[in-house]
Formats: C-alpha cells, sequence, structure tokens
C-alpha cells in the first residue's frame, strides 16, 4: 500500500523527464511550424510553437523541384543496394568465422578487427576509390564502406550461440554449407538480420561525407547533400563547389525548413520499429565477448 | 611413429580446409572488401613520406623521408585544429557524460512503464537524425536574424546571443546539440545496466530505513560503477577522434578559430587543396596518437580492475 503513494520527488522526475522528451521535440516541431507559415511571419522570426499564416506553398515549390526527387530516387537506390550488399557480406564473414575449428579462422579475423584501431584515412581510401573507378558513381557511396566491424561482432556472436546440433543434422544428412545457411540459420536469424540492416539502413540513409568526398556530378547528389546544399548555399558557394541552377539565394527559411522535413520523414516512418530493434542490437553488441 | 604423426598433421588441416571450401569461398569476397578498401589504403599512407604527384601516383612519387611531417608540425594551424578537437571533445565529454547517467537514474526512477517506454522513444529519436538536419534545424533556431531562441530572447528583454557566429558561443552550440543528438541513446547501457541491480538489496536498505537518496548512493551507484567505469575509459579514449560533420556543419567562416578540428582540417586540406601528403601524414599523426591513447586506456582499465577495452 504504501509504495503506491506517489512522492513529492517522484513527481518532480515526472515533470522534469517531461520537460527533457519536450526539448527533444520541440525542434521538430518548430521545423514543421516553420515550414507551413507565411513568407512575413517567416521573416519576423515570431514562429515558434505553431504555423502562422498557414500555407503548404514551402511543400508545394520542393515537392515540384524534380531535383529533390532525384535525390529522393539516389537515395532510396544506395540505402537499398548498400543494406544489401553490408547484409550478405557481414552475414558471410560472420557465418564463416563463427565456426571455432576453421583453420585460418584467428588470423582473418584479425584482419577484421585491426581495421577498427588503425586506417588508411581520408586521402589513401579516396586514392583507392578513385583507382578502381568508382569514383563519382554510386557505387562509391556504399561499396567503400560496406562492412561495419561492430556489426560483423554483434552478428557472430549471435550465430555463435545458435543451437550447433541443428546444423550438425542438416550437414549429416547431405546439406552444403550454403544449403544450411539460407535454410537454417537466416530463418533463425531473422531479428538480428532486421536489426543490423536497419543500421545499415539508417547509416547510408544519412550519410552525406561519403557523398560530399566522391559526388561531383549534381545529378548524382544524395538528398543528404542536396539538403546541405540547399540549407547552407552560400557556405558551399565559397568552398567551391559548383551550385548552378540550383537557386539557392532565394531559399527562405520555411522552403529550408520544408526540405528538412520531407528528407526526415521517411526515418520517422520507420523510427518505432528502428528504436525497438537497435535497443536490442545495442545490448547485444554491448556483452561482446 | 613419429614421423608419420607429423605427416598426418598437416593433411588433416587440408582436409578440413577441404571441407570447408565453401566457407572460404563466401570469405573471399570480405576479405577482398577489406584488403581492396582497407589495407591498400593503409599502404597510400607511404604518400605522408612522399612528395606526392598526381601524375606519378602513390607508387612512383619520390620519398622524401620526413620532411611532410616537419612542415606539419611547424605549422600553427595544425596544432591549432589539434586544440580544437580536445577542446570540443572533453567539454562535450564534461556535460554529456555526468548528464547521461543523470537522465539514466531518472529513467530508472520511473514506476509506470508506458511512461517510460513513451520518454525513451521520445529521447532516442535525435540520434537517428542526419547531422545535416540538426546543423539546419540549429541554424534555424539559433540565428541571429529571426532565430527562434533569439526572438524568445528578445521577447524577454534581453539582447540577441551570437550563437553561431561568436567563437565562444559557437562552442556553446556545438555542445548543445551534440549533447541533444546522443543524451537519450547514450542512456541504453547505464538502463541495461541499471536493471540488473539486485532488487532484494533495495528491500533490505528500505527496511533498514534508508532513503531513496542513500539508496542511490550506497546501492544503485556501487553497482553501476563498473559500467561507468568503462564508458568513461572509452569516451577519453576516442579524444582525439572527432566526427567530421558537426563541426564542417555547424562550423562557418567567422568560427574558423574554434571550428576548424583535425577532420575538418584533414578535409580542407587534402580535398579542397589537394595536398595528398601533408592531409595523410596528419591523419597518420592522429590515428598513431589514437592508438597510443587506445593501449594507455585498456592499461589503466585493467590496472584499476576493470574489463579491458581492447
Amino acid at each position: 500500500m504504501k509504495k503506491k503513494k506517489i512522492s513529492v520527488g517522484q513527481v518532480v522526475n515526472y515533470i522534469l523527464l517531461l520537460v527533457l522528451a519536450f526539448i527533444c521535440l520541440y525542434p521538430f516541431l518548430n521545423v514543421i511550424a516553420y515550414s507551413l507559415s507565411g513568407y512575413n511571419a517567416v521573416l519576423s522570426g515570431k514562429v515558434t510553437f505553431y504555423p502562422i499564416d498557414f500555407t503548404v506553398s514551402a511543400y508545394q515549390q520542393i515537392l515540384g523541384k524534380t531535383q529533390i526527387w532525384n535525390s529522393m530516387r539516389t537515395t532510396v537506390l544506395v540505402t537499398l543496394l548498400g543494406t544489401g550488399l553490408s547484409l550478405i557480406l557481414t552475414i558471410f564473414a560472420s557465418y564463416g568465422l563463427s565456426r571455432n575449428d576453421l583453420p585460418g579462422r584467428k588470423f582473418l579475423t584479425g584482419m577484421i578487427l585491426f581495421t577498427m584501431y588503425f586506417g588508411g584515412g581520408m586521402i589513401p581510401t579516396f586514392l583507392v576509390v578513385k583507382g578502381v573507378g568508382l569514383y563519382d558513381t554510386l557505387g562509391a557511396l556504399f561499396v567503400p564502406q560496406a562492412v561495419n566491424v561492430f556489426n560483423f561482432i554483434v552478428m557472430r556472436t549471435f550465430f555463435r550461440n545458435l543451437p550447433e546440433s541443428l546444423e550438425e543434422a542438416a550437414r549429416i544428412d547431405g546439406a552444403s554449407y550454403l544449403q544450411v545457411l539460407v535454410k537454417i540459420v537466416l530463418p533463425l536469424s531473422l531479428p538480428i538480420i532486421a536489426t543490423i540492416g536497419l543500421f545499415y539502413a539508417v547509416g547510408y540513409w544519412n550519410t552525406y561525407f561519403d557523398a560530399l568526398l566522391y559526388i561531383q556530378d549534381p545529378d548524382k547528389y544524395t538528398l543528404q547533400l542536396r539538403l546541405r546544399s540547399l540549407l547552407f548555399g552560400e557556405e558551399l558557394n565559397n568552398s567551391g563547389v559548383n551550385l548552378e541552377g540550383l537557386g539557392t539565394q532565394v531559399m527562405t527559411q520555411s522552403l529550408k525548413m520544408a526540405t528538412v522535413a520531407v528528407s526526415t520523414v521517411p526515418i520517422l516512418i520507420v523510427y518505432p520499429w528502428l528504436q525497438k530493434y537497435f535497443v536490442k542490437g545495442v545490448m547485444v553488441g554491448s556483452v561482446k565477448g | 611413429m613419429n614421423k608419420s604423426n607429423t605427416r598426418k598433421k598437416p593433411n588433416r588441416t587440408l582436409v578440413k580446409m577441404w571441407n570447408y571450401k565453401w566457407i572460404y569461398l563466401m570469405l573471399l569476397p570480405v576479405m577482398v572488401y577489406y584488403i581492396v578498401f582497407k589495407y591498400i589504403p593503409m599502404y597510400g599512407i607511404t604518400i605522408a613520406f612522399k612528395d606526392y604527384n598526381v601524375f606519378k601516383g602513390v607508387l612512383e612519387s619520390p620519398w622524401c623521408g620526413l620532411e611532410v611531417f616537419q612542415k606539419i608540425l611547424g605549422n600553427k594551424n595544425f596544432w591549432e585544429a589539434i586544440k580544437n578537437t580536445l577542446l570540443l571533445n572533453v567539454l562535450t565529454l564534461l556535460v554529456s557524460f555526468p548528464l547521461t547517467i543523470i537522465v539514466s537514474l531518472m529513467l530508472n526512477e520511473v514506476m509506470s512503464a508506458k511512461f517510460k517506454k513513451v520518454t525513451q522513444s521520445i529521447l532516442y529519436l535525435p540520434h537517428f537524425i542526419s547531422w545535416v538536419v540538426v546543423a539546419g534545424i540549429a541554424t534555424n533556431l539559433f540565428s541571429m536574424q529571426g532565430g527562434t531562441v533569439n526572438h524568445i530572447l528578445n521577447t524577454l528583454g534581453i539582447d540577441s546571443v551570437p550563437f553561431l557566429s561568436d567563437n565562444a558561443w559557437w562552442v556553446f552550440t556545438y555542445v548543445i546539440c551534440n549533447v541533444w543528438k546522443e543524451i537519450g541513446w547514450g542512456t541504453i547501457i547505464y538502463l541495461a545496466a541499471l536493471t540488473g541491480v539486485d532488487e532484494s538489496l533495495y528491500e533490505a536498505a528500505y527496511l533498514d530505513g534508508a532513503t531513496k537518496f542513500q539508496r542511490l548512493i550506497y546501492i544503485t551507484l556501487p553497482s553501476i560503477k563498473s559500467v561507468i567505469v568503462t564508458m568513461l575509459i572509452l569516451q577519453i579514449s576516442k579524444m582525439m577522434t572527432i566526427g567530421l560533420d558537426a563541426p564542417l556543419l555547424l562550423g562557418n567562416k567567422k568560427v574558423m578559430g574554434v571550428s576548424e578540428v583535425i577532420s575538418t582540417y584533414t578535409y580542407r586540406l587534402g580535398i579542397e587543396r589537394a595536398k595528398y601528403s601533408d592531409s595523410t601524414a596528419i591523419g597518420l599523426f592522429q590515428s598513431v596518437i589514437n592508438i597510443i591513447i587506445l593501449f594507455a586506456a585498456d592499461k589503466f582499465a585493467k590496472a584499476i580492475g576493470e574489463d579491458g577495452i581492447i
């Protein structure tokens, strides 16, 4: 009975958490309010919580730009191809290296783990990407960073914990390793594959730096890169990136915020699933051996 | 007898390898990926010791010893970038580290499972937003002309604050954005540790008349101490590494004095000004320092009886 009584401390705690949650949400609210406000209201800076002089013209303008649709398509394509390739390579690596008696396992695993602590750095990687002919192609946006070591560790841990007897039975029945992987291991691993897949997908959706580094042709701009050039147009002009034909000078705040909203909506839609899986993924990763 | 044994052993390994041929075939593309995109670039580091010439390439460019390093170590901008990296990292850590633990403890005290779940979902959200978007929102909120925050300050009778164009205020804004983005996500590890605390300890303390605060100090914190220490060491070992996104996107010409960090400096030098050798040398310098810090941190963790971090 006594435990049910809510103390003052509890109330304060709840209120503080509500304030914190509000701080996390407010910027999004602000974006939406701006994107739906009239030109003059935005200029005066008095938009805070809700739209003033409600209008959807910013969205009409943004969605009427072919560049936005192009970039959206590029990003979707890169996210799909990238996630596919990343998953395949990560599954192969973790499945193969999850068996303790594989000759050479230590060496190969070591080769992968070493890259966590040491790497060639920006320019040598850039030169390799250029050298293999990926420069200014969409491939540059996912091939050079296809495998993430952290994800590899998480998945390998998962495969190791699968019951060995299942696989042995299938092997005795004459199934090849590839058959075992596809017919037995993968169906059992759907949760972890979803988790890792989402990790990769969000990463591909959100990165802009690889695009900044490797993409020259404005027609191949990803959504984040397009967004950057729209939001910080003048900055980019100064640093010499070609922005012709983008009309950045006339971008108003509401247009910018509408673009932000449009490029963030896909993340917000999948967010409820994301969160659940990601938390699990982080947990598995943190108890790695 | 002995002879046949030694001959048998490599045979057995070979047989095993033959049995695993399909596994090796699966590993092949992975290893090719690592060699091409991770190990060949490591060889490319040699251009830090070369006078790189675009037409001659990595292999043919002439060696020049430590000339590049001498040039870089004598450059004021380089040390400036290191100073800024450390400054931004240390300040972010000082704010975010204790705050993350406090928020975790607050969430842990919440009785209503529903309230906890919803709050957590909201707090994790910023982690999934790209830096381009965060920087865009921040510029909108904090700008001098028409920025929402300054508008609110003005209506309260306070003068506008140059959040994005004054060095000290920019550092403040940078830290705020980082904390906003990652604080909720950072609580996951602590919350996991907190669920592992033995319930009976609390009950015993409750029966002994310990106050809520006493229980927090004498039971909760000691129970998650090792997680706290490990996280702290892990974070400290990353002090020389800084993401490129935040400083590059939030920074501008006016605050270059504090926003130019190692990663942005490497980028500008290497990509914008095509000084490949210089940029690579800086990257190598940073990697080596990182490894030294990492090993030191690992040694330290083990010395104080915690798990290592490598």
